[in-house]
């Protein structure tokens, strides 16, 4: 089992116009288990991108440890697949290129990692789309090439750093269903850092909210999937966890 | 009126068809006004030469074999020129965009050195280099040399911190993310910096050339002032203009457009 687990994770900047130091995160304490969909959700400034960077590996942090299958985590890797609220897409290369960028860096051939990039692009109904280029392409499907590319390096977690949060609502609603089926398929550990309470709960089979640096509660949601919109929409269960939940961001 | 939107819409039409053709129409009233003023007598014709006269030179100093050997010489030594310069500039580039303390450290040098003119280079090369290939091409060196440092620092610096994330979360070395991410998204910048570059270093080619060389385009205007030959300067004057619009506008305009537009880099 490839566990995620964050151990009194702690980050202290030191603020040199203010002279002193600021706390982002403290004493977090989190395990992410294989194939588990975790969403981390907070109001703006609370530490969640922080977290999801220092797992990343972009930035370090200052106290406690990140453990990915028991090895401490201290560089970025491509056993922790990153899905970037920006979609980071390279834009000199086609979408193809794009997907295929982690198994050719593995040195996988050519051929090989074109059949993968293939296979993943279908996966989110983007086949056609194969020889354009990022900029071509709206956002909505700008971050499913996204989240491809991160898929197809075949990485133990997933972290995605609010994915969904520039694009329109509607176009929103539809990634959120196809993660969901995505998941349902793949089973990819996910960790999903959002400011949005019912995006939150909708995607996860657990919810941890994150206040001030801290982790202030988490709840267990067992809405049944194939989770759609339609449905959830007007399920009391998703109402009452959603409300539950808005009111613990809202209090924090 | 009818005449005119018929000869307005021929003339889009052929543009669209010769694009090249819009570059040459807006110089056909400078040279009607040239051939007037010039068949006018209002100056002595040596001193006030015609089109005809100047293309009657071209068409001699061709024959003879000295416009094409000129021409060869000066272009060459600005392609060396240049490309030492990119060479160097790149690289360098690179690593002040890169490298914070490489930025703090070269920065201020650069910005010093840069004010340092090509042409004010001289005195001191003529003293250590003498009168010859050596002084130009350190000219044409430092001259192209800034320009691209500048942009390439420039470009490096605008490829989004993202990019580079992406590429080493999905397994990229930092010396892979330089090459598949740093380098082809400040590439726009570089080919910019590049172009700024060989239109100044082509300038002052010609200016060293009238003080240094023996050959090329600089030394013929020079020498042929010697001479009190009015046409082979200004056939000098118009070949530089010339040669400088084929290189930039077919060449280097295209290929930045190239990069920039088709990853959507650069708007428009």
């Amino acid at each position: 089992m490839k566990t995620l687990s964050l151990k009194n994770l702690a980050k202290t900047y030191f603020d040199p116009y203010a002279g002193s130091h600021v706390n982002a995160v403290h004493d977090v304490s989190l395990n992410v288990e294989q194939g588990e969909f975790v969403s981390v959700v907070g109001p703006s400034g609370c530490g969640k991108t922080t977290i999801l960077n220092m797992i990343a590996g972009f930035i370090p942090y200052t106290g406690g440890e990140i453990l990915l299958d028991g090895k401490p985590v201290r560089e970025p890797g491509p056993e922790r697949g990153v899905v970037f609220q920006s979609f980071a897409l390279f834009p000199w290369k086609t979408v193809l290129d794009n997907v295929g960028f982690g198994p050719k860096m593995r040195g996988v051939p050519k051929a090989e990692r074109d059949r993968i990039a293939r296979e993943y692009l279908a996966l989110a109904g983007l086949s056609h789309a194969a020889h354009r280029y990022p900029n071509e392409l709206s956002g909505g499907m700008q971050q499913r090439v996204g989240v491809v590319r991160a898929l197809a390096n075949n990485p133990d977690v997933l972290l995605m750093d609010e994915p969904f949060a520039s694009v329109d609502a509607q176009t929103r609603m539809t990634l959120q269903e196809e993660l969901t089926r995505i998941w349902q398929e793949r089973k990819p550990t996910v960790l999903f850092i959002t400011h949005d309470v019912s995006e939150a709960v909708f995607l996860a089979n657990r919810v941890v909210v994150l206040s001030k640096g801290r982790i202030l509660d988490q709840v267990e949601v067992d809405l049944p999937r194939p989770r759609v919109w339609d449905d959830l929409v007007k399920d009391d269960k998703f109402k009452q966890l959603s409300a539950r939940v808005l009111q613990m961001v809202r209090a924090a | 009126m009818n005449i005119l939107l018929q000869c307005w819409s021929g003339y889009a039409r052929m543009t669209r068809r010769w694009p090249a053709l819009a570059a040459i129409v807006p110089f056909i009233p400078v040279v009607a006004l040239w051939s007037a003023v010039a068949a006018a007598g209002i100056f002595p014709r040596a001193f006030f030469p015609g089109p005809v006269d100047v293309v009657n030179s071209f068409f001699t100093l061709i024959y003879k074999g000295i416009l094409p050997d000129y021409l060869g010489d000066s272009l060459i030594r600005l392609f060396t020129g240049a490309a030492v310069g990119m060479a160097l500039g790149i690289p360098l580039g690179v690593l002040i965009g890169t490298s914070r303390w490489a930025h703090r450290i070269c920065w201020p040098i650069l910005l010093f050195f840069q004010a340092i003119g090509d042409i004010a280079w001289l005195p001191i090369l003529l003293i250590w280099f003498g009168f010859g290939l050596t002084t130009m091409t350190f000219v044409i060196v430092y001259t192209v040399l800034f320009p691209v440092v500048l942009n390439t620092v420039l470009g490096v610096e605008s490829v989004p911190r993202d990019l580079a994330r992406a590429a080493r979360s999905l397994g990229a070395s930092p010396a892979r993310v330089l090459w598949e991410v740093t380098l082809p998204g400040a590439l726009p910048n570089i080919i910019t910096g590049l172009r700024n570059g060989l239109g100044y270093g082509w300038r002052a080619l010609i200016a060293v050339e009238m003080i240094v060389s023996t050959s090329g385009i600089g030394f013929m205007m020079f020498d042929a002032r010697r001479a009190g030959s009015t046409v082979e300067i200004l056939l000098g004057m118009i070949i530089l203009g010339l040669l400088w619009y084929i290189v930039d506008a077919w060449i280097l305009a295209p290929l930045e457009r190239a990069t920039g537009q088709r990853w959507g880099l650069v708007t428009s």
